[in-house]
């Protein structure tokens, strides 16, 4: 694989590390999501042009638009947390009683 | 080349100057009416000619002037039908608004706005003859709409009063619900016969014509206040007379009736519609004869009575006999619009007193109004040889010796009875006896303003049934032998009403007034139907739609059945189901070491 691939897939992996190890915020979790989304957007796009793939054009597209959906699914989440504690601080996240 | 055509649109043409000149000098001033009352004199005199010319050579004409508008196969223009009905009602009408004008120069004298007022008058005169004449269906529609906006701006000229403002949109609403039919109409026209033109409809006789006709019944039924849709026409008595006289007695109640007389080609052939309008009719002209008996109002009486008529009229089209009815429609307007004249010299000369029960004695004080009165009650009821007669008892004859529904004769006979007895009522209790009135009131008919109107419609009232029936071209051979006792069956009604009505009136006289009794009741307060009517069903109707709109569209189907009831399966499944602690950040350390392991493990044997 090229230069390129390796590139955006160590910024993918990068991404994946930073969603499952973060310290206290929720946000750097969102954060390092939308981080995730965008490095495949890229790999997909890069690949795709690359091999002059065109039936699998639509693929990134339809990606960006899940992801912008379950980006704001993440947000109101975060919304909801901040409303009933006041931070976003994943220790008070304990309980998980509705 | 005659003039016919010249004459006829030079007619209608006179009628507009008035209204061209409404923002200059000559509306602001005090010759404004008599210059719309002396316009209308000329239109007058222009509509006889064409008139006579039709009487002398009995041809009709079409007059088709501008071509507005060609909506892919429907072609719009401007056209005029001079036939029989509309070259007999043009002069009728004129004439009369020519005498109601000249009268409300002296009812409305002191009003500021009585330029306004002979305006509108005029207006409405000009939408009724456009109505009138009308060939096509839209050209008639917007006559229909003319009179009706007129109508609800005539009523409520004093809009301070809270009744005018609801009678005027009493008149509205009623005459709204019969215009559903007429667009109905007019749509099943339209899709149907691809045509608005009356020739065209009238060629085209298809068979199965219910619906159209059905339409056309309730727009006569909604316009000409027939049972059902009657309340509005006593409660337009809220307007001033001249306003009564003009609209509610001799012009714009005739239009539904007008109209089922024009579509009478279609109406000869089905014998459904001809029962529903008899039936109709023969209800309408009893029940508002029985709520005549005990108004205390006169010009409600008046009303009443031009409600019963136009219930005969509607009996009379359901007899197949649309020619008669237009008889009746010209030769009622005379004597209608004359008894409504007279009832206002009466009004104004008691200083607004309407109350037949606070009248009496004016036989000696107002002895040509008195005179008027009774003429004109007795043209109303058929006597013989008045205006009354050549129209009423030709009717009556057509009943009684036509193969019809019995009832229905029924009930037109004994409304006939009763439209003495409500005659003797009037005559009574406003002219004979003793005065009910403050002796504080000047009485004085001495105004020629007052006098001349009233004298031309009383030369009308007695000549002109005779003069009408004897120039119209004979059209329908009437029945000519029949038993003696149907050929006098309307003059025996009339006459047992007259008899039974003045004794009871005499022998009552001195008595104590009781309580009211239940059938009293019944009439007085127009047999419960606006009392019903007004209320529940607008009740009903809005508080369904509230409930439909609100609670079971918004609140159930929008919100409550999917969105929330989605929710609160979820909220009560994941309370019941997990028992996990919140420790994200070392499952989050689980799925990373997960994941190095094996993409170590299954990298490496590579």
């Amino acid at each position: 694989m090229t230069l390129i691939h390796m590139n955006v897939l160590m910024a993918f992996s990068m991404s994946l590390v930073g969603l499952l190890m973060y310290r206290s915020h929720l946000m750097s979790a969102l954060l390092c999501l939308e981080g995730m989304m965008l490095s495949l957007f890229v790999l997909a796009a890069l690949t795709i042009l690359n091999s002059h793939f065109t039936l699998a054009n639509m693929m990134p597209i339809i990606l960006l638009v899940f992801a912008a959906c379950e980006a704001a699914i993440g947000l109101a989440l975060l919304v909801m947390v901040s409303n009933t504690y006041g931070t976003d601080y994943v220790q008070s996240l304990n309980l998980l009683q509705c | 080349m005659n003039l016919f055509t010249s004459f006829v649109l030079l007619t209608l043409l006179i009628l507009f100057t008035p209204i061209m000149v409404s923002n200059t000098d000559p509306h602001k001033n005090n010759k404004y009416q008599s210059y719309v009352k002396n316009i209308v004199f000329c239109a007058f005199i222009t509509s006889l000619i064409p008139a006579m010319m039709y009487l002398h050579t009995n041809q009709e004409t079409l007059i088709s002037n501008w071509h507005w508008i060609t909506i892919q196969t429907l072609k719009l223009t401007l056209s005029f039908k001079m036939d029989y009905f509309s070259l007999m009602f043009m002069p009728v009408a004129l004439f009369i608004t020519w005498s109601i004008m000249e009268f409300s120069m002296w009812y409305m004298h002191s009003d500021p706005y009585i330029n306004q007022f002979f305006k509108y008058l005029l207006l409405f005169l000009i939408t009724m003859l456009i109505l009138v004449t009308a060939n096509n269906l839209f050209q008639l529609f917007i006559g229909w709409e003319g009179v009706g906006i007129m109508s609800f701006l005539l009523i409520g000229w004093w809009f301070g009063r809270t009744d005018a403002n609801t009678a005027a949109l009493q008149a509205i609403l009623y005459n709204r619900i019969g215009d559903i039919g007429l667009l109905a109409s007019m749509a099943w026209f339209l899709s149907n016969m691809n045509t608005w033109d009356l020739q065209q409809i009238f060629m085209l006789n298809q068979n199965p014509l219910n619906f159209p006709l059905m339409g056309l019944v309730l727009a006569a039924a909604g316009k000409s206040a027939q049972f059902g849709l009657h309340p509005w026409l006593p409660s337009a008595m809220e307007g001033p007379t001249p306003v009564s006289a003009l609209l509610h007695s001799s012009t714009m109640v005739v239009a539904g009736i007008f109209l089922l007389v024009r579509f009478y080609p279609l109406m000869e052939n089905n014998k459904l519609i001809q029962t529903v309008t008899l039936c109709l009719g023969a209800i309408t002209t009893l029940f508002t004869a029985i709520c005549a008996l005990t108004q205390n109002d006169i010009k409600k009486i008046i009303a009443f009575s031009t409600s019963s008529q136009l219930g005969l009229m509607m009996v009379t089209i359901g007899l197949n006999q649309p020619y008669l009815a237009f008889l009746h429609i010209c030769t009622h307007a005379f004597f209608k619009a004359m008894l409504f004249l007279c009832s206002g010299s009466i009004i104004h000369n008691l200083n607004n007193e309407q109350d037949i029960r606070k009248m009496g004695g004016l036989f000696k004080a107002l002895p040509f109004t008195t005179t008027a009165l009774i003429i004109g009650c007795l043209a109303l009821t058929g006597m013989p040889f008045l205006t009354g007669f050549y129209s009423k008892d030709p009717i009556i004859e057509a009943a009684t010796s036509s193969y019809t529904n019995a009832w229905a004769l029924l009930l037109t006979l004994t409304a006939t009875s009763l439209t003495a007895v409500y005659s003797t009522r009037i005559i009574f209790f406003a002219l004979l006896g003793q005065p009910r009135f403050p002796p504080s009131t000047t009485i004085n008919e001495n105004n020629p303003l007052l006098i001349n109107p009233i004298k031309r419609l009383l030369i009308g009232s007695i000549f002109a049934g005779f003069i009408l029936s004897n120039s119209i071209p004979p059209v329908t051979t009437p029945l000519m032998t029949m038993p003696l006792h149907l050929k006098l069956t309307a003059l025996t009604m009339t006459t047992l009403g007259f008899i039974i009505a003045f004794e009871i009136n005499l022998d009552t006289q001195n008595l104590k007034y009781t309580h009211p009794s239940n059938p009293s009741k019944f009439s007085t307060l127009l047999g419960y139907f606006p009392t019903i009517m007004h209320r529940l069903p607008p009740h009903l109707d809005l508080s369904m739609s509230q409930k439909l709109a609100t609670s079971l569209l918004d609140l159930t189907w929008l919100e409550t059945t999917l969105p929330k009831t989605t929710a609160l399966i979820q909220l009560k499944a994941s309370t019941l189901t997990s028992n996990q602690q919140g420790l994200i950040k070392l499952y989050f350390l689980s799925f990373l070491i997960t994941i190095t392991l094996s993409m170590i493990l299954f990298n490496c044997p590579e």
